[in-house]
């Protein structure tokens, strides 16, 4: 074990128990899925992920779950496991269930007429390449949750032994000789050490189900060395799946925000003091999660949704740690631990929509240079403006409540979000432009009308009509408050709605679907707030003129 | 000045109208991409938005307002520095991009491995007629670029080409369409003979139509269990399940053959319409449903409310009291009595000075998938000897630049064409220099002039 593996363990694994869960001693097998290598753990999660719809089944890890079905497969035939929620896809299917029931035996649809001539549908429509509405999208859903769970039943997509002669490793059902029996020997294991702890809910590990995988990884990198996983990869990979480094950043984000509200009604130094311990730990268990994904895919952290929806609220964070040190103004903090422990609850809360799977990349996006200019950047400036948006909501917020009182808040809450809104104006251009060189560079097109850099414009040019605005005095204090609130939609549009509303163009590779309903309530919620909180004041300020 | 020149150029340069210009500009960039979405195509959404005229107003507009605003400051001091910068740099990246618009090329260029390609496909397309008297010379005598997107014809108002004493007029037009066609009796000694069959057991049912031109020997379809082969004289066996349908030309009668794997024949003789023979494969039982001696595949366009891969755009015309459908890049032919008459629909053509040679073609996938990780073509360019195109790393050459776009792969996956974008932008430089006072104006103007950060007095902040 090298050092760094070493610390790591005995920083970050609340052992309590030193003997080992059945789980744990087959997590760090290294398979080859979906065109990379990953720690047996987060296949077997992705799994359960897609086919169930939970990461765990019965409060059972889905290391252990995933193991069982290529054991005895016969018997979660039988066991309702496959999330199935379309309405109408069960109503296609004629399949009378509860609508409080969400999963149905994978028996039961494999003897079903109906699904054979509903997947030829949706291959038909694909063949004509169309967009798919959601109905096709959940049959979309039940093909791979079938194909995976058939593929792992048959133990065809268990590939965990490099092949000297070919890219792609072999499958369980291709292990010969010695191979095969050390697979065996590992399955024996496994069966042993549930036999052996009978009807605890939390079965260990045998020594002989350790020595088995330990003997079937070493005889599986005698395969082809060369091709074999880099098992420290493989376990910090694992690591990330078990720790739940951002879980943990917005528990520390949200007791940092609470310390924080509770400090504004009384002003004490020990609870500014806790309050930015709090929030400093959060942002660095935020960047050591990014630095481990960035380690282990390669790349930098901003290839999908899910990656981020991580990114932006920790550069929210950092801006806010950086205009503080300059405003000395309480609600910068405030406003950006909001975004984070929102957006990183989001990615707990929403894991079909924001995928948290590390996946190859398209062609023409593996290129960290360009990732890192371009992308990043977008996304700083997308940082900054979801800043300014909670720094509104607060604003509003002070409006509301007693304009008078709040008037020296409300004056340095507006030049934070005027300072913010200059930030993110300069990261939008300077990233929409380095877009369009990546493009001209890539595909001889400077600018092509792409909906994605078309939002980008769009947004650009609502922020910068809001602060032309505030140039001339149009928009003042309240204005700018509301301003920051509503424009930001269309950096939701830019961000979300292109890829998930829109879903045309070259940014395909970003596309995903999902959430529609929740991302509009939020930004109408919001609207209607802004509304409300307008019409109060305007009524007020009519008041007193009188 | 007079007083209403002074008030003239008190509002170009107004915040009013920045302001006017900017909402503008963002709500019809918005239409834009909803029209998109909608038609799934990039070219639509550009042709009737992006380029509309509504469009180049509020550009125009909006260059018009940046000379206003630096005219109505003149004289510059040096606090102007980032105001100035970022506002010249936006009229310089207009005037770029308007370069491009009018002088760039734009196109693609698709080959085969071992293929050599001269030309450059671009987005306009034309419509030319080529008449020809004798069948050896030709002359163009119509030829003129259509934007029938804008501007689609109808019955009330058609497209109308004059031919001589003729008219040739078009109808109708379809941006997206779906191409259908149909095998109809012909009564033309010189068109060649169709078959309609039937392949079925109890789990299999499968009809096709087969259709030889008198010019091609024979003409096939793969079922998959089996090859169905129809030819003029009776091919010899490859080593597969075949049925061979032959018909000489001229002919009226069709006889067959029916061969196993093993090359060995199972059964041969004459068939009629609704014959049956028990092809002995897995019980399927083939059928002719319908035989024509002479036949025609008559085409047809039905519109499409979006793009996809299968649609293409088509226009219906009328020459001489017949209707004609004409789907875009291919050719249909008038005959007259003296002459022929050759309509062309499609994509513009442009010839380069040198040709390019696709020498070999690769695509790598990721790990265990057929998932493409990168795709390269190594290409032959005159003078420069072998060159490799990849994504992100184009080839430039003579002033233009060759990109990898994508690829197509044959019936059996395998990759065989590659398509580079090629690409000539006179407005590059522009541009570019555009872009960088833009960014440069609003740093210095955002953060080195009146900010608290730097201990000097907040602007923008008025009561």
């Amino acid at each position: 074990m090298n050092l760094r593996r070493f610390a790591l363990v005995l920083l970050f694994f609340p052992i309590f128990s030193w003997a080992m869960s059945l789980s744990q001693a087959l997590d760090e097998i290294p398979i080859q899925n979906a065109g990379r290598i990953k720690p047996f753990s987060t296949f077997a999660q992705e799994s359960l992920q897609l086919i169930y719809g939970k990461s765990k089944y019965n409060g059972k890890d889905a290391t252990e779950i995933v193991f069982t079905w290529i054991l005895i497969p016969d018997q979660w035939m039988n066991t309702p496991i496959i999330e199935l929620r379309h309405a109408g896809l069960k109503e296609a299917l004629k399949i009378e269930m509860p609508a409080s029931e969400r999963h149905i035996t994978a028996q039961a649809l494999f003897a079903n007429e109906r699904v054979p001539l509903i997947l030829q549908e949706l291959n038909t429509l694909r063949g004509r390449q169309e967009k798919l509405n959601p109905y096709y999208q959940a049959v979309q859903r039940l093909e791979s949750q079938l194909g995976l769970f058939q593929a792992i039943r048959s133990g065809e997509a268990i590939r965990l032994v490099p092949d000297p002669e070919s890219d792609t490793w072999k499958s369980v059902p291709e292990l010969e000789g010695e191979m095969r029996e050390a697979f065996t020997a590992v399955a024996r294991g496994f069966v042993d050490s549930i036999v052996k702890s009978s009807g605890s809910n939390n079965p260990q590990a045998s020594p002989e189900l350790e020595t088995a995988v330990r003997e079937f990884m070493d005889k599986a990198k005698a395969q082809a060395p060369e091709k074999y996983a880099d098992m420290e990869k493989i376990s910090l990979e694992h690591h990330l799946n078990r720790f739940h480094p951002f879980m943990w950043a917005w528990i520390a984000y949200l007791a940092g925000l609470i310390v924080l509200v509770a400090n504004q009604m009384s002003a004490q130094t020990w609870s500014r003091f806790t309050a930015f311990a709090f929030l400093y730990l959060g942002f660095a268990l935020h960047l050591y999660g990014m630095l481990i994904r960035s380690y282990i895919a390669g790349r930098p952290p901003v290839t999908n949704m899910y990656e981020t929806v991580v990114w932006v609220p920790w550069a929210s964070v950092l801006f806010g740690f950086i205009l503080e040190r300059f405003k000395k103004d309480k609600l910068l903090l405030m406003a950006a631990s909001s975004v984070a422990v929102l957006c990183l609850i989001l990615t707990d809360l929403a894991p079909t929509v924001l995928d948290k799977s590390i996946h190859p990349l398209e062609p023409v996006l593996r290129s960290n240079f360009w990732l890192l200019t371009h992308v990043l950047i977008i996304n700083l400036g997308y940082a900054a403006f979801f800043l300014a948006f909670a720094l509104g909501d607060v604003l509003l917020f002070l409006f509301l409540k007693d304009e008078k009182r709040f008037a020296q808040t409300i004056q340095t809450g507006a030049h934070s979000i005027y300072r913010s809104l200059q930030i993110g104006v300069v990261l939008l251009a300077a990233g929409t432009i380095l877009g369009g060189v990546w493009a001209d560079y890539s595909w001889g097109r400077f600018w092509g009308w792409d909906p994605k850099e078309t939002w980008a414009l769009i947004s650009l040019l609502g922020y910068l009509a809001l602060l032309h605005g505030r140039l001339v005095g149009w928009v003042k204090n309240f204005e700018l408050a509301a301003g920051a609130v509503v424009t930001f939609s269309l950096i939701i549009m830019a961000w979300y709605g292109v890829n998930f509303v829109l879903g045309a163009g070259l940014h395909s590779y970003g596309f995903g679907a999902g959430g529609v309903e929740y991302v509009s309530g939020f930004v109408v919620v919001h609207i209607l707030y802004v509304a409300y909180v307008s019409t109060v004041r305007y009524q007020r300020l009519k008041n007193q003129t009188r | 000045m007079t007083k209403w020149t002074d008030r003239l150029l008190k509002f170009l340069a107004s915040l009013k109208l920045a302001v006017f210009v900017l909402i503008s500009l963002a709500v019809i960039s918005a239409v834009g991409t909803v029209v998109e979405a909608r038609y799934n195509d990039a070219f639509v959404a550009q042709k009737l938005v992006y380029h509309s005229g509504y469009m180049y107003f509020i550009m125009g507009l909006l260059c018009i307002n940046l000379i206003a605003v630096m005219v109505d400051r003149w004289p510059w001091r040096q606090r102007h520095t980032g105001f100035v910068l970022a506002h010249v740099g936006i009229v310089i990246l207009l005037i770029g991009s308007w370069v491009t618009q009018r002088y760039g090329i734009d196109g693609s260029m698709a080959f085969q491995i071992g293929e050599s390609v001269r030309h450059v496909t671009v987005p306009e397309r034309d419509l030319t007629v080529i008449a020809s008297l004798d069948g050896s010379t030709f002359n163009t005598i119509f030829e003129s670029e259509t934007d029938f997107l804008r501007d689609p014809p109808d019955a009330k108002n058609p497209f109308i080409v004059q031919l001589g004493a003729d008219q040739l007029k078009i109808v109708e037009y379809h941006h997206f369409a779906y191409r259908e066609s149909q095998i109809i009796k012909s009564a033309l000694e010189s068109d060649g003979p169709a078959v309609r069959f039937q392949l079925a057991n109890p789990n299999v049912n499968l009809s096709e139509w087969l259709r030889r031109d008198l010019t091609k020997a024979e003409s096939q379809v793969d079922l998959g269990p089996a090859r169905i082969v129809l030819a003029r004289q009776m091919p010899s066996p490859t080593g597969r399940n075949e049925i061979f349908l032959v018909v000489p030309d001229k002919s009226r009668k069709l006889r067959y053959a029916i061969y196993n794997k093993d090359k060995t024949l199972r059964a041969k003789g004459e068939l009629k319409e609704s014959d049956t023979i028990e092809t002995g494969w897995m019980g399927l039982k083939f059928r002719i449903l319908r035989f024509l001696p002479n036949a025609r595949e008559e085409v047809r366009f039905i519109p499409a409310p979006r793009s996809t891969p299968a649609t293409t755009s088509a226009f219906r015309f009328e020459f001489r009291g017949k209707e004609y459908w004409l789907g875009l890049n291919s050719v249909t032919r008038l005959y007259l009595e003296d002459r022929v008459y050759f309509i062309s629909y499609g994509n513009r053509r442009l010839e380069l000075s040198f040709p390019l040679t696709l020498k070999q073609f690769r695509v790598g996938t990721y790990q265990g998938t057929a998932r493409a990780a990168s795709y390269e073509s190594e290409v032959e360019v005159p003078g420069r000897g072998q060159v490799l195109i990849s994504m992100n790393e184009p080839l430039k050459h003579e002033g233009f630049t060759f990109y990898q776009s994508s690829f197509e792969r044959n019936e059996k996956g395998e990759p065989v064409i590659s398509i580079l974008s090629v690409n000539h932008d006179p407005g590059r430089g522009l541009k570019y220099l555009g872009s960088f006072m833009i960014v440069l104006g609003s740093i210095i103007l955002f953060y080195f002039r009146g900010t608290t950060i730097f201990g000097i007095r907040v602007r923008g902040v008025k009561k």
